[in-house]
């Protein structure tokens, strides 16, 4: 259970730019005009699955599966997970206009299509997670094994780039006496 | 121009000032001193310097213009693109050469060659982006969405972003952070919003069509397109002098030797920035741990290259070409609009297309992502025009020296910021109706010149191991040919500069 608390807390910066995608595509259909419940299930139907999927690989690169900040990996995560995500938004959008939930006219050119835009999806995804993340992990340290983790691989990629400094002589001061 | 030992005339650079130290003689300058290459990042991070030559390079172009040519031609078109953002893709791998193998920006490279060529570009730049009018698209779409006058946003912009710069201790990190939230919010914004609205037919149309090489309608040769044309193709990706500029942000990230030079500090602590040396540095290219580390660096900056710029460049213009596609499809009057050439008009028909077939949150989020493109650009055109001019002014004015770059900087920021808001307030945005010619015509010119500056600068200052291979020299030959070429025909054939 403790675990399950720990993974949740690291996972907080993926599952915000899950969110604010959410939010964007929920903002679409906020005000059409249609009742309040259409929108929000509108909203929600993109917004919870990206926000799970994004939470889902944030447990990957807690449990260490996957480098944090490499783009391979993520690429690969979404170009399955960010077409899901969209075909779970049909359906969901489907059910509430129509009353019964359907899968979107033809299927396959459909998630085709978006397991295209996934790869800019994953660049943006990945850019922000750990823009947001460098400023959250750090806060969380002192209890959560995963950030510490996490942020000793970018101690080390500082340290790595601070010896770098030092052997260059820029982090000493140049000026004359 | 080989490895020598001579005694070092370098003031400010106590530990080799006494000594007789390697140095490697570039061009009729300075020598640069041999240092040691710093090791490359031990990871392929997604952060790079890039992000700057993205936040300027995806603009109109990618947004307006091309959209705008497939709505007029049709999809195939779109393989000029493919060819434009290649091409500069190549650019800003043997732009980055340089800038990586001394620490100095490809302006310093020029005055190396011929002293002139760089002050040729220190005047072209000085005319093509002190007009704010780059500013009136984004503060337009603002408009659009809050009702304020565009003229009030952008001076509100102007002394904003001035202010800003002059606040900070470090400018780059701050930027290069800012910049890279901004642009992931923009990718992941347009992939949500191309995925909702576009289609498998519209992204396997955009898609084929940039491989229908050779497609050229009748149509497109005509005096009223063809400059158009050629305008678009100049400004896939970073357009005018943008690429040149990336030289100095990866000099101020740090990267390869740029590392041995201090970084550029805002207005209010350019007294504790560390002194310039007075030209770059150069590393053992004789000894293969530092060409190992080399290699580190090239593939570092590959990735940046290909991930980041190409990557996100095609994914923007891509997304809303798809976009514009799905809004001439909602609503035809869009389609005549966009060909019109008002952009302006053009813009708003899209935002209600999808306003109408999506809902009007969707017109506003359109015009929002325009406004975020605009921002992006303005921050990053008004610190990367003030870095170029400060850094040539700082080497090659006599007496300039006597002011830290810092303060050059901070000079030029604030004289462009100014001259920026009277013209906003009392004249032509884009500069005099009569000189608008000459400033397309320049900013072209400057692409095929610095191609020429590139060819140069990396086969004759740089030592053997480490110049571009053959098939690079061709690529970069044509791209001279390429922009000079069709800059030429342009004006011999028709009479008119690009559009």
């Amino acid at each position: 259970m403790a675990d399950v608390k720990q993974f949740a807390e690291f996972s907080v910066p993926a599952a915000t730019v899950g969110a604010a995608a959410g939010l964007i595509a929920g903002g679409l259909a906020a005000f059409v005009g249609q009742p309040a419940g259409w929108a929000v299930v509108t909203g929600l139907g993109l917004g919870v699955p990206l926000v799970l999927l994004g939470a889902g690989y944030a447990v990957l690169v807690a449990l260490g599966k996957v480098p944090a900040g490499v783009f391979a990996p993520a690429a690969v995560y979404w170009v399955i997970g960010f077409p899901l995500a969209l075909l779970v938004h049909s359906v969901a959008t489907e059910w509430v206009v129509t009353g019964a939930p359907g899968l979107p006219p033809e299927p396959w050119k459909f998630l085709a299509f978006r397991a295209l835009v996934s790869m800019g999806f994953a660049i943006g995804f990945l850019w922000m997670h750990e823009q947001i993340g460098r400023h959250w992990w750090p806060r969380i340290l002192d209890h959560n094994v995963y950030a510490q983790r996490t942020v000793q691989q970018y101690v080390h990629l500082a340290q790595a780039l601070e010896a770098r400094k030092a052997a260059t002589g820029r982090g000493r001061k140049k000026k004359l006496a | 121009m080989d490895v020598t030992s001579k005694t070092s005339e370098v003031p400010e650079e106590p530990a080799a000032s006494a000594a007789t130290e390697k140095v490697w003689r570039a061009g009729r300058l300075e020598p640069m001193p041999i240092r040691k290459l710093p090791d490359a990042p031990p990871s392929l991070h997604i952060l790079g310097p890039t992000v700057f030559l993205v936040a300027l390079g995806v603009g109109m172009g990618e947004s307006y213009m091309w959209p705008r040519l497939v709505l007029v031609f049709g999809p195939d078109i779109r393989w000029l693109f493919m060819v434009g953002v290649t091409l500069q893709a190549f650019v800003l791998l043997e732009m980055a050469r340089y800038a990586m193998a001394t620490g100095e920006s490809i302006f310093f490279g020029a005055a190396r060659i011929f002293k002139p060529m760089m002050w040729f570009f220190y005047v072209a730049a000085i005319l093509i982006y002190m007009w704010p009018g780059h500013l009136s698209a984004g503060a337009a779409a603002f408009q659009e969405i809050s009702g304020i006058p565009w003229q009030v946003s952008a001076c509100v912009a102007l002394i904003f972003v001035g202010v800003l710069f002059s606040m900070l201790s470090v400018i780059y990190n701050f930027l290069e952070k800012l910049l890279g939230l901004l642009i992931g919010l923009l990718v992941v914004g347009t992939s949500v919003i191309a995925a909702m609205v576009g289609s498998w037919d519209d992204l396997g149309n955009t898609l084929s069509g940039m491989f229908a090489f050779g497609y050229f309608p009748d149509k497109a040769m005509t005096a009223a397109w063809f400059p158009i044309v050629v305008g678009s193709i100049a400004f896939a990706g970073p357009s005018g002098m943008q690429q040149m500029w990336y030289t100095l942000q990866l000099r101020d990230s740090g990267a390869a030797m740029g590392a041995h030079i201090p970084k550029i500090r805002g207005l209010r602590a350019a007294g504790e920035a560390e002194s310039m040396p007075s030209r770059g540095f150069m590393f053992d290219t004789e000894d293969p741990a530092e060409l190992q580390k080399w290699k580190g660096w090239r593939k570092w900056v590959t990735f940046d290259a290909l991930l980041l710029f190409w990557g996100i460049t095609m994914l923007v213009t891509v997304s809303f070409t798809v976009l514009a596609m799905s809004a001439a499809r909602e609503n035809p009057n869009v389609a005549s609009l966009i060909e019109g050439g008002d952009r302006e008009a053009a813009l708003k028909a899209m935002s209600d297309a999808f306003a109408s077939a999506g809902s009007p949150i969707l017109g506003t989020l359109f015009f929002g992502f325009i406004a975020l493109i605009g921002l992006n650009a303005t921050l990053g055109l008004f610190d990367s025009f003030s870095r170029g001019q400060a850094d040539m002014t700082y080497y090659f004015v006599p007496g300039a020296k006597r002011f830290s770059m810092s303060r050059l900087y901070a000079g030029f920021l604030w004289g462009v910021i100014t001259f920026g808001i009277l013209i906003l307030l009392f004249g032509p945005a884009d500069g005099p109706a009569g000189i608008l010619d000459i400033l397309a015509f320049l900013s072209t010119f400057a692409m095929g010149a610095y191609c020429v500056v590139l060819l140069l600068v990396n086969n004759k200052l740089l030592p053997k191991p480490i110049r571009p291979g053959p098939v690079r020299n061709l690529i970069i030959g044509f791209g001279a040919v390429f922009y000079l070429g069709l800059l030429f025909y342009c004006l011999f054939r028709f009479g008119v500069v690009v559009d």
